[in-house]
């Protein structure tokens, strides 16, 4: 692992509780997947403001509103695409050198 | 987490002139079924006017749900199918046919019901329930879907 801590993710919502949620076990799925140590947290998009995650995932209306939040910022349309997200994780982690 | 199970309400067949009826109509299954108050079906419209069409989550689905302090009772999933589809103005998954509602009267006890419903949806849940002959089996298989929280 290029990172000598344990990622933190952020899984966005409007409400922040229950898409968000979805989210975050689509993303621990996909995390697993590509052996990533990572805490995702899921929250709304007021909460996420005032937060610093490595990264940020949510749809496209909202991680407009937070694109500054975090090094990397992922937009997905479907909550529940583990194989769409974790493609786009491998290449924005790796991007950042975040992957082992 | 356990709990009481979740109390599980089904449509079939609604008729919805656009995404609010369609919301208020998922959402009004779970006051009917006694797990929300009268208030909670405006509150789901708002979540949507306020935030945008992101509870789309997938293609054809929503999930409908709004706050704990908007009326949520009792832990309650609902699933309404609708006679035709809407459209939620969603850039990737219009048009919506399947609404899930979901409501809990406090933030940390939905957490194992909405993760079994994560769970089962990524196993193809929708899917099963767009093929459901009727209001019973929808019902059931719902149930199925979410166990004890």
């Amino acid at each position: 692992m290029a990172l000598d801590r344990r990622l933190e993710i952020l899984a966005v919502c409007g409400v922040g509780m229950g898409s968000s949620l979805m989210l975050k076990m689509t993303a621990e799925d996909a995390l697993r997947s590509l052996g990533v140590d990572a805490r995702v947290e899921n929250t709304d998009v007021s909460t996420a403001r005032g937060m610093s995650p490595d990264v940020v995932i949510g749809q496209g209306m909202h991680t407009e509103e937070i694109a500054d939040l975090a090094p990397v910022v992922i937009t997905i349309s479907d909550f529940l695409d583990k194989d769409g997200l974790e493609a786009q994780l491998r290449d924005r982690l790796g991007e950042q050198g975040w992957l082992a | 987490m356990t709990g009481p199970a979740p109390i599980v309400a089904a449509i079939d067949g609604a008729v919805a002139d656009g995404w609010r009826a369609a919301v208020r109509a998922a959402a009004s299954a779970l006051v009917e079924a006694g797990a929300a108050g009268p208030g909670y079906p405006d509150a789901c419209v708002r979540v949507v006017e306020e935030n945008g069409p992101y509870i789309v989550l997938t293609k054809g689905l929503a999930l409908v749900h709004a706050r704990p302090e908007e009326g949520g009772l009792a832990v309650g999933v609902g699933v309404t199918r609708l006679a035709s589809p809407v459209e939620f103005g969603h850039p990737d998954n219009d048009p919506v046919d399947l609404l899930l509602a979901f409501c809990t009267p406090d933030p940390d006890v939905h957490v194992g019901t909405l993760a079994g419903l994560a769970r089962a949806l990524s196993g193809g849940l929708a899917d099963r329930l767009r093929a459901a002959p009727g209001r019973e089996e929808l019902s059931r298989t719902l149930k199925e879907a979410v166990p004890d929280a």
